[in-house]
């Protein structure tokens, strides 16, 4: 089976261990529990014909507590860019996380997840952002880890996307 | 069962699994495995039984490649992996740190157990992460508020100086009774636009406590029929000079009290007959019809515009969201009219006429007397 390592980026409070959470255990905690560190998770995908097995790196958030260590990204096929709808910084955050991380060990493919889609009355990010990030070649997806709107076909479009990169 | 050697005990002690790196490239375990690693590991049963890396763990042995590194240098050097989390056959989460080192010519690599320490960190970093995205949100909010603060007053203020230019404008002319009575009606309104500004700036300046969720005692709720009253009374010249109708639909009965400040709920009702008016076409109609409802209280502002599109409906209330439909202070007037209505438990929206038009609508709840 085909194995690919993906690697969830993005500051801290945005909902990448939700995500995975949703993904992986069909899950979601409405208690935000910081993540310190790394925690590794796996789940099958489908791609067409094949199966893909996802080895998905939950990594603490990149702030000014803690930086991301590079060498964690070593041997990763995908990111999946996480930001928090209802807080725009977030996305400036991971925007500049993206470029450093690009910096150091080049580009691969990737997808930004703008989670927390369920509260949409707060919501920050702009319609016209999202069209400019798509204009620039992004794929942008609104997921709500909570109700598990969009979680699984966020990590299933990152996976067709590594197989057609690979 | 023989003894542990006293290293080994102080090591287990302390949390720490120690492996010597063979010169094949695998990890021994030196001496008897304690029971967190096993209970991860199972291979490791037997003393001196090689790490499975690769079965093991993918975090481990992507540090391992640092590791390496590390051992290569010799030295000094010290590779760590950082904390990491692995999961026991029974769902048990174990919190870990790998270090390499050379000691006494020995590539080692120690797994630590994090323990206490590591929780005190994480609680640490966990109130510091709260705090931040709570100054966050707190930040974002204070910023809307000052751009609304600001809309607000700036369209105030540009009313308010429209109005004083007309009252003195007319005043200077020889004025037949009714319009002395019509330039009474005038001032008023100035005099109430100036309060209302002086207000906003009082409220946003303090704590919004009164329009942003603060509890409203019953005896300061409105009383919506005077508010609407005083609101058509507003806006009754307006309407006449542009030719639209306004009719009401109204059954009215006695004193019915809604949550929210007088001054706000005229405003908002105001709000909402302007923004009708400004859609209105001349010689077109407006109707107020409100309906009372068991717990609440439903009033209509229909117009006979255009209908808007669907995404237009959804946009007219989102927060600074450029209106795509009607002018920038009517963008602002529905914001205004927003943060009023939700922030005392009410509704509001817009939808299709029945048979035409737009109908502009909010649901407030009724306060019950005591």
């Amino acid at each position: 089976m085909i194995q690919k390592k993906v690697c969830l980026l993005g500051t801290s409070g945005v909902g990448k261990t939700s995500l995975v959470a949703q993904f992986v255990h069909s899950m979601f905690s409405e208690k935000y529990l910081t993540t310190v560190g790394v925690k590794i998770d796996k789940k099958t995908v489908r791609v067409g014909d094949e199966d893909v097995m996802l080895m998905i790196w939950d990594l603490a958030g990149d702030d000014d507590f803690q930086r991301l260590q590079t060498s964690y990204l070593r041997g990763t096929s995908g990111f999946l860019l996480v930001a928090d709808g209802t807080r725009a910084v977030t996305l400036d955050q991971v925007l500049e996380l993206k470029t450093r991380v690009e910096g150091s060990m080049g580009s691969a493919p990737f997808l930004l997840a703008l989670n927390k889609a369920d509260l949409a009355p707060q919501w920050e990010v702009d319609e016209a952002r999202i069209a400019g990030l798509a204009a620039d070649g992004w794929h942008v997806i609104k997921t709500s880890a909570k109700a598990g709107e969009q979680v699984e076909d966020a990590f299933t479009e990152l996976a067709r996307r590594m197989i057609a990169a690979s | 069962m023989p003894h542990p050697s006293p290293a080994n005990a102080v090591l287990e002690t302390l949390g720490y699994a120690l492996f010597l790196r063979g010169g094949d490239g695998s990890l021994r375990e030196a001496g008897e495995s304690p029971q967190w690693l096993r209970s991860l590991w199972p291979a490791l049963e037997k003393d001196g039984a090689v790490l499975p890396i690769e079965d093991a763990s993918p975090f481990l042995e992507n540090f391992l490649i640092d590791a390496e590194a590390c051992w290569q240098e010799g030295g000094e050097q010290r590779a760590r992996s950082g904390p990491w989390v692995e999961e026991t056959g029974g769902g048990e989460r174990v919190e870990l740190e790998a270090t390499a080192m050379t000691a006494s010519g020995q590539a080692v690599l120690l797994i630590e157990r994090l323990g206490a320490e590591f929780a005190a960190k994480k609680n640490v970093l966990q109130k510091a992460r709260e705090t931040v995205i709570a100054h966050q949100r707190l930040n974002s909010e204070i910023q809307k508020k000052e751009i609304l603060l600001h809309c607000v007053a700036d369209e105030m203020t540009a009313t308010l100086a429209n109005i004083v230019t007309s009252l003195r404008l007319i005043e200077a002319e020889d004025n037949p009774p009714r319009t002395k009575v019509l330039l009474g009606l005038a001032t008023r309104g100035t005099e109430d636009q100036q309060r209302l500004i002086s207000r906003v700036l009082d409220v946003f300046s303090e704590e919004m406590g009164t329009i942003y969720g603060g509890k409203m005692a019953n005896g300061n709720a409105a009383d919506f029929w005077t508010a609407l009253s005083q609101s058509v009374e507003m806006v009754e010249g307006a309407f006449a000079d542009k030719g639209v109708k306004l009719t009401r639909s109204i059954g009215e009965k006695d004193t019915l009290r809604v949550p929210v400040e007088a001054s706000h709920l005229e405003r908002v009702l105001t709000g909402l007959l302007e923004n009708a008016l400004e859609r209105a076409s001349a010689g077109g109609a407006v109707e107020i019809a409100v309906e009372d409802e068991a717990d609440s209280l439903l009033c209509r502002v229909t117009d006979s515009a255009p209908r808007m599109s669907g995404e237009a409906y959804d946009d007219l209330f989102s927060t600074f969201g450029m209106p795509t439909a009607g002018s920038h202070a009517s963008a602002v007037r529905l914001h205004f009219c927003r943060i009023v209505i939700e922030s005392c438990g009410g509704e509001i929206g817009c939808e299709p006429g029945e048979t035409s038009g737009n109908s502009f609508w909010i649901r407030l709840p009724k306060v019950v007397a005591k």
